[in-house]
């Protein structure tokens, strides 16, 4: 019986986490990210990718510098001095500084706030983004990308990468020739290897934006398991106590 | 100490009489089967959901703002700036999901076990009410955090009422105060969504309860312990096969809550969006009137029924039909009791076409649920490389919502032409732990 | 029929009481997150920071107010005429000597409750109810008083205090104005939230 019982709640548990992440992969399925959200070395890389190439565009109206510093493991010194270049006080929000207006004559759109990003696009479509540039003089601002066709963001971390030509395959009659790979025609500062570790950084700093309770939520959620689950098993002793009253009376 | 206790006790008695009897009645001396199975957990798991909702929901009213341009801020502000915030959404948010889980089995076991007939109809079509508001409370729910999810699927849902003849446009516009989903949409719904609605929950959960200690519980053998031999070890009038509520069942009840809560906890706090599906991807992107998301779908528990609105195609110049369907397919379930003209309750001794096609019901209604969800225009391309999609899941989905309603048509015909060959139901209950 | 002497009642007293005490305090833990939502959120403490104001347009006897979390803060730009008239009013007063150390910092606590004598910071909630005392600033008769040297008067409750924040006796405020945290940044600026030692 309490074997029963046990194993069933192992097993409900054990559904739950294998369900849940395989219910994650909705939608087109694109290389994993592999950020790690519980490693701050790599958040505070991100963030230093995110402050000097992202925030000139895109805001995180929804982070503060004061919560993300104790978060991140910085003090507010090196936030304000090395991260926060807006002058916006420490408590406030990360707003970009880039005029809306000016946004739109370049772009043709305001870019978008970066706060919920990795949540309404998941951290695969991110990091596959910021890998999949391309020069294609055919767009207005000279840039396209295979995850996200006709995007209309130029590279912003083309120094890193350096420029990436697409390959086009043979194309059918009608039709525009399909993109089949990219390739680095001139080398950027970073090694192919370094780049992807460093939007891996950048995908997972923003991952943590765009929930930052997920890092306090799975440390309190061990112990709260752990408690409930003693609690369960002390219930079922009870239960069991309880009902040797009625397994006595047939 | 014991003194005071019975002193704070007779204090009560001399001005509530009536509240030891009250509490005798439906806790210690309601005598329950003693052969309650799994299945019975859920309708004391619907209540504990019931008290989170209600709970949450409160807390989250005192940040949330109900005005088109800050719901979505204030619920992102929940999330991080209020302290524990974050737990409170999520606890509702996941609750909100659980409650479906729970109700959903709840009435399969009502359907398996016969719960639902004589004499206990009145206890059914009180909970087939409380599914239908827990449904429009579920929905408005959905409105608030005024994401592009919530926008769409309030725009989506609204429009079902413009297939009504005549006054379906009309109706639409007044439902939501504007022309499309708007301020004063959210705010009526926020009213009817933390008040009216939830009130009248309560109501029909309190009456649902009196309904079902009336006549007494079911139990999965379908077996009248009422009318069998009477006297056991607690009352000698009582009936043999059946034991008080408290502390029998509160104990049990307890120690399925702990269970049921460590799986919600993990939930929470591990897999608070369940990959999408508690929580959607598209409604972290704030309402935006002018971009549908490209996946628009209802939240997972809406999913059958959607999916049997989208199956039915529109003819004759109206798309009524699909409404009509969605809605027969609620409104068949709630006159089962009548429908059924089955004498045995439980699955356990009826016959075998009974059994079957409650199988099919089952798997129709998950089968549907995936239609719904979009989960079967994802898996069609994967097996079968090539096969056109919307032909493909048109023919199931149909077959599927076939399935769903020829239950009904065959569990009448099936039981009131006399087809059905029970097996013998046994005088006593019986018990397998 | 089980006879009752098959039940251990000491083993079934004992995880009831054992099940209650730690379903108990799950239950309180439960309950602390609900509690500490009703503090003071990010955003509130964010719109609590320092502020710093610029004094330099304030002239003598001259009064304005700034908001600092929310509170009004009035700093006033007193007169040596105005700072004369504090001494002779001590007989008058409830608590002269600012000895109640929870309504001033350690650097306010002297005759003219500020850092410069002549600079007045002061929160502007009447120490009674919370009202937002009015600035009277003439030594004249008032109404109220027909020995006025200058000060704050409440309207609600006709609570008087001084021109040093110093409440009268026999008013229905029980304590001084409180003096917030602050300090000067240069002459012409001071940081209201911020003790002098901390800035330093």
């Amino acid at each position: 019986m309490i074997k029963r019982y046990l194993s069933s709640l192992a097993l409900a548990l054990g559904l739950a986490a294998v369900v849940a992440p395989a219910f994650a992969e909705e939608g087109e399925s694109l290389p994993s990210a592999g950020t790690n959200v519980a490693d701050q070395a790599s958040l505070q890389r991100g963030a230093k990718l995110f402050f000097n190439y992202c925030v000139g565009c895109h805001s995180l109206k929804y982070v503060r510098y004061s919560r993300m510093a104790s978060d991140l493991g910085l003090s507010e010194e090196e936030v304000m001095t090395n991260l926060n270049f807006t002058g916006a006080k420490f408590g406030e929000p990360v707003i970009s500084h880039m005029p809306e207006a000016s946004a739109k004559a370049w772009f043709g759109k305001a870019p978008p706030d970066l706060s919920l990003e990795a949540r309404a696009k998941g951290v695969d479509f991110i990091f596959n983004y910021l890998n999949a540039f391309y020069l294609d003089p055919t767009r207005p601002v000279g840039w396209n990308n295979t995850v996200f066709p006709n995007a209309s963001m130029p590279n912003p971390l083309w120094e890193l990468q350096g420029l990436q030509v697409a390959v086009h395959g043979a194309a059918k009659p009608g039709e525009e020739a399909a993109v089949e790979k990219l390739t680095i025609a001139q080398p950027g500062r970073m090694t192919p290897e370094q780049f992807r570790g460093a939007t891996r950084d950048l995908t997972a700093f923003l991952e943590y934006a765009a929930e930052p309770a997920a890092l306090e939520r799975r440390s309190v959620g061990i112990w709260v398991i752990l408690f409930l689950a003693g609690l369960t098993f002390l219930l079922y002793l009870l239960k069991h106590e309880y009902w040797k009253d009625v397994h006595d009376s047939h | 100490m014991a003194n005071a206790f019975s002193r704070i006790g007779d204090w009560f008695n001399e001005r509530a009489p009536g509240l030891m009897p009250a509490y005798r009645k439906h806790m210690t001396e309601y005598y329950a089967p003693k052969n309650f199975n799994l299945w019975y957990y859920f309708g004391s798991l619907a209540l504990l959901v019931l008290v989170n909702q209600i709970v949450t929901g409160i807390f989250l009213t005192m940040n949330y703002k109900t005005s088109a341009a800050e719901a979505f801020n204030s619920v992102e502000y929940i999330m991080r700036d209020v302290e524990w915030g974050w737990l409170i959404r999520y606890m509702h948010s996941t609750g909100a999901s659980l409650f479906f889980v729970v109700v959903f089995l709840h009435m399969f076991r009502g359907i398996m076990y016969g719960s639902f007939k004589k004499p206990r109809e009145l206890v059914w079509i009180l909970g087939m009410l409380i599914f239908l508001v827990l449904m429009a409370e579920a929905f408005m729910g959905y409105v608030l955090p005024w994401g592009n999810m919530s926008f769409w699927g309030a725009k989506v849902i609204i429009s079902l009422f413009g297939t009504i003849p005549f006054i379906g446009s009309t109706l639409v516009e007044w439902i939501m105060g504007d022309f499309l989903p708007a301020d004063a949409t959210l705010n009526r719904f926020f009213a009817l969504h933390v008040i009216a609605l939830p009130l009248v929950l309560l109501l029909l959960v309190v009456l649902h309860l009196f309904a079902l200690h009336e006549v007494g519980s079911n139990n999965p053998d379908g077996v009248d312990v009422k009318h069998g031999p009477k006297g056991n070890r607690w009352n000698p009038e009582k009936p043999i096969d059946a034991i008080p509520f408290h502390p029998y069942y509160t104990v049990k009840d307890l120690f399925g809550v702990g269970f049921f809560i460590t799986i919600a906890a993990f939930i929470i706090f591990f897999a608070p969006t369940f990959g999408g599906w508690f929580l959607e991807h598209d409604n972290f992107t704030p309402a935006n009137n002018l971009v549908t998301p490209s996946h628009i779908k209802p939240s997972w528990y809406f999913t059958p029924f959607y999916a049997i609105l989208r199956m039915i195609p529109s003819f004759f110049g109206t798309a009524i039909w699909g409404v009509i369907g969605m809605f027969g397919a609620i409104l068949l379930l709630a006159l089962l009791p009548w429908i059924d003209k089955g004498e045995v309750r439980s699955v356990r001794f009826r016959g075998l076409g009974f059994r079957i096609a409650l199988g099919v019901l089952v798997f129709s209604f998950l089968a549907l649920g995936m239609v719904g969800a979009g989960v079967t225009s994802e898996l069609i391309p994967a097996w079968f490389p090539g096969a056109d999609v919307t032909t493909w899941e048109n023919a199931f989905g149909r077959l599927m919502v076939l399935g769903y309603f020829g239950f009904f048509v065959f569990v009448w015909i099936y039981t009131r032409f006399g087809f059905e060959k029970t097996k013998p139901v046994p005088e006593r209950v019986t018990m397998h732990d | 029929m089980a006879n009752e002497e098959v039940v251990d009642h000491g083993r079934r007293r004992f995880l009831t009481a054992t099940t209650a005490v730690v379903g108990g305090a799950g239950v309180i833990a439960a309950v602390v997150p609900f509690i500490k939502s009703w503090e003071p959120s990010a955003r509130a403490k964010a719109a609590g920071a320092p502020v710093t104001v610029d004094i330099s347009a304030i002239e003598a006897g001259q009064k304005v107010t700034f908001a600092w979390r929310s509170l009004p803060v009035f700093v006033v730009n007193r007169t040596t005429d105005q700072l004369a008239q504090l001494k002779g009013l001590d007989p008058r007063l409830l608590d002269p000597s600012s000895s109640d150390t929870g309504q001033q910092p350690k650097y306010a606590t002297n005759p003219t409750r500020s850092i410069k004598p002549e600079w007045l910071v002061v929160i502007g909630l009447c120490t009674h109810l919370g009202c937002v005392p009015d600035f009277v600033p003439d030594i004249k008769p008032e109404p109220f008083d027909a020995n006025w040297k200058g000060g704050f008067f409440c309207p609600c409750h006709k609570s008087r205090y001084d021109l040093a924040g110093r409440v009268f006796s026999g008013v229905p405020a029980p304590k001084n104005l409180a003096v917030p945290p602050y300090h000067f940044i240069d002459d012409s600026h001071i940081q209201i939230g911020v003790d002098p030692k901390e800035a330093g």
